[in-house]
Parts: C-alpha cells; structure tokens; sequence
C-alpha cells in the first residue's frame, strides 16, 4: 500500500475537471430544465389561477344577470297578466253585451212573430167568425151579413153625425164604404137615414175588398164606422182587461 | 499480484508515466460527460422530458434532496461537489463488473486525492459561508483548548475518508481475485454482486460524509446565550 502523490495530484485535477464538465453537462442543464419547467407550471397554475378567477367573475356577472332577467321576467309576466285579465275582462264584457243585444233582439223577435201569430190567428179566427155568421145568416134567416151589420151599424153612426160633421168642417160629399156591394133595398135604406142625418151632403157608396166586414162613413177628413175588425179588437181588450166595450166604434 | 492499478503503467508521457488509475478515471470521466451531454441535448422546458432525461432527472434530485435533508443551507456548489463524488465513486465500483476493468477508487492514490479534495472543500465552502472568522474561530469552539483536538479531527476526517473507501474497494477486488484462483465458477459472481452493493454504498457513504463536513462547517452557530444582554 503506497501513494503515488503524482497519481493523487492528478487525481484531484481529474475529480475537479470532472466537477466542472457535470456541472456543465449534467446538474446545469438539468436543474435549469427543471427549473424553467416549474416555472412553466407555475405559469400555468397562475394562468389556470387568472382564468378561474375570470371564470367565476363571469358566473357571478351571468348570475346576476340571470337574476335580474328573472325579476324582468316576473315584472313583464306580471304585466302581461294583467293586461290579459284586462283584455279577457274586456271581452267578457263584450261577449256578455252582445249575448244581451242577441237575448233582446230574440226577444223582440219572439214578441214580434207572437204579435204577427196572434195578428194572424185573430184575422184566421175573425174570418171563420164572419164566415160562419154569415152562412148562418144566410142558411136560417135568409139574411146577408153586410145587412145585419149595417142594420147594426147605421144607428149608431147616425147617433154620432153631429160630432162627423164638426170634425169634417165644410165637407158636403160623404162616403159609405163596404166589403160588398148591399143589397138596393139596404143601400136605399142607409142612404135615406143618412141624408136625414146631414142635410146638403151627397152620399156616395164604395166597395173595398180588403176592408173588414161593416161600414165606414168618411167626411171630409173625419170617419164613423162599425166593423167586424173593431168589434173583435174590442173584444180582445176586453180580454186583456183593458177596458173597452165589445161594440166600440 | 498487483494490489493497486497505480503500478499498472499503460503508456508514457515526456518520460511520464500514465498509471491505469488515471487512464480509468478518464474512462469514468468520459463515460459521465458524454451520457450526461447526449441525454441532455437539446434540452427544452416546452417538452416533456423522455425516458434518460427522467433517469437523470431524479438522480439530480435525489442527491439534492439528501443533500437538503443533511444541509441546513442547501447550495448548488455543494450539490456539483458532493454529487461529482457520488457518480463517481459509483460508476468506477460498478463497472468493477466489467472484465479487465479497474476501479480508479481501489488506488489509495486515488481516494487519498478525493480526500483532500474534501478537506481542501470544508474550509473553502466554510469561508464562503461564515467569512475566514467566523470559519477560523470555529475551531476554538466551544473553547480555545479545543483548538488541536479540532485540527486532529479534522485531518483523520480526511484520512478516514480516505483510507475506508481504499479498503472496502481494494479488499474486494483482492477478494474476488483469491476467490476466483479458489472456486472460479461460482464465488466470483457472489463477489461482484457483492461488490456492486458495497460500491454503491461507499459512493453513498463518501458523498454523505462529504456532505457532513461541509455542512457542518457552513452551519451558522447559534448565538451565544452568555454574550446576549440581559
């Protein structure tokens, strides 16, 4: 065992070469990769850090705007609520005002067409009646209607010339109007009693065929009359408990 | 039989003579610089590192972290030193397997001159460290009389050093030399596996002594409690 100080000399050159080429070669590299790497990652990390940060900035602002989307919601909901009630109130109301126009014009054209029904079955009921009377007439007393009636009639017009020839003023020209023609002898009749009820008025006779069974005595601007028409009306207010005698003028 | 490659001249220099010792350094020496070159080329902190890089990578890291638990002021320097002297301790045991090969660290030359590197080391990172001093009042710690005994202790530091990383090397290989001329198939392989384990904790055991001593001599002491004022 023995040192050869010339080996250890360069022994230790050797060793502090080969501390200076590792350094050079091996740990600077190596440690500065590493180093730059951890850096590289803190980067990131800061980086990573930065945008999570960022990102839960935005999430709060995207919250809050979620939020206040949700109470403009409501408010705009609320909003269109009430218009919606308005505008449902608005065509109930309307819908409620014209099913009412409807009940009333149903209304009125049921009273109407009752009117016109009722009009209708006492013209129906009025012709029977006259028909019958008639027939009877005719079949047992040999007798026209138009002549009973005028019989009828004629004194109760006469009764009333006076107040005819007040209403009528300066009219000397009067007209007798029935359904038909009656017979010569009733016409000379009535023409007679007439001219003794107004002295210096001309008596002339018509016939209307729409007209109901009677007579009508016209003077100027005024009549008289007793037609089966009148009677049946008042005997219809008769009915109705509105006064009025069976035989009104 | 040749106990030391020092008397193993391999060729000559201006009358020079160059031992295998130093020719094996060299090998050693050019073996580490060229993987550690070739593995660390192109070097790039955007790319992952590959296979060797992680190698060396935690080789680095695992001396500095030794050297972190041992050290209460880790520094680069002491990481080129004391993991210098770790690779190559190491890789000269390991490639004791290698047939002809011969280990430069069974040259006491050799451990003698790495030896002195760490007593030559102690001092300097001590200066470094603490000023020349606070480093020269450290051997009248913690009283002047304690001065030669800090000398004494600092030299059989080295020769300690020295003389045990001499002794496990060389004895090995004398032993795995008689072992071979005894038995020669089967007790020279137990030997060298053997030898691959006590080299690398030699190379372990030199670092980290290494590591001690500079430590101990870059460590700031604690204050005195008798000099601080009441």
């Amino acid at each position: 065992m023995s040192i050869d100080w010339i080996t250890v000399a360069a022994q230790i050159v050797n060793f502090l070469v080969l501390v200076w080429l590792l350094k050079r070669f091996l740990y600077r590299p190596i440690l500065d990769g590493i180093d730059a790497r951890e850096r590289a990652i803190a980067d990131r990390m800061g980086e990573a850090a930065r945008i999570r940060e960022a990102a839960k900035a935005s999430e709060a602002r995207h919250m809050a705007e979620i939020a206040r989307l949700r109470e403009g919601r409501e408010g705009v909901m609320a909003e269109v609520r009430a218009e919606a009630e308005a505008e449902r109130d608005a065509l109930l109301s309307e819908t409620r005002a014209r099913l009412a126009r409807e009940r009333e014009a149903r209304d009125a054209e049921r009273a109407e067409e009752v009117r016109r029904h009722t009009a209708d079955l006492q013209r129906r009921g009025a012709e029977a009646i006259v028909a019958l009377t008639r027939k009877a007439l005719a079949d047992l007393a040999d007798q026209s209607l138009e002549a009973r009636i005028v019989a009828r009639a004629l004194p109760r017009v006469i009764d009333r010339t006076g107040d005819l020839a007040s209403a009528a003023g300066d009219s000397r020209e009067a007209v007798v109007t029935t359904r038909e023609d009656l017979p010569a002898d009733v016409r000379r009749d009535v023409e007679t009693r007439l001219s003794d009820a107004l002295p210096d008025v001309a008596i002339t006779f018509r016939t209307d065929p729409a007209q109901s069974p009677g007579l009508i005595l016209r003077l100027g601007g005024a009549q008289l009359g007793w037609t089966v028409e009148g009677y049946l009306d008042g005997l219809e207010r008769m009915l109705d408990g509105r006064g009025g005698a069976a035989d009104a003028a | 039989m040749e106990l030391t490659p020092d008397d193993t001249i391999v060729f000559t220099v201006l009358g020079f003579g160059v031992n295998a010792t130093i020719v094996f350094t060299w090998v050693v020496m050019a073996l580490l610089t060229a993987a550690a070159a070739f593995i660390t080329r192109n070097l790039r902190a955007d790319v992952p590192p590959d296979r060797w890089r992680t190698v060396l990578e935690a080789t680095v890291l695992t001396i500095q972290s030794q050297i972190d638990e041992i050290s209460a002021r880790p520094d680069r320097r002491l990481l080129y030193f004391a993991g210098t002297l770790f690779l190559f301790i190491l890789t000269s045991n390991v490639l004791a397997i290698v047939p002809g090969w011969r280990a430069p660290t069974a040259s006491l030359s050799t451990t003698v001159g790495l030896a002195l590197a760490v007593l030559a080391a102690v001092p300097l990172f001590g200066i470094g460290s603490r000023g020349l001093g606070g480093y020269l009042r450290s051997y009248a710690e913690p009283n002047i009389i304690m001065l030669p005994f800090n000398l004494i202790g600092e030299v059989s530091r080295g020769v300690s050093l020295a003389i045990r990383l001499y002794g496990n090397v060389m004895s090995g290989a004398v032993i795995a030399a008689i072992l071979l001329g005894v038995a020669p198939f089967f007790f020279p392989v137990v030997m060298d596996m053997l030898g691959l384990l006590t080299g690398a904790i030699q190379a372990y055991i030199f670092a980290i002594l290494a590591t001690v001593y500079i430590s101990s001599a870059t460590a700031v002491p604690p204050p005195d409690a008798s000099k601080e004022t009441p």
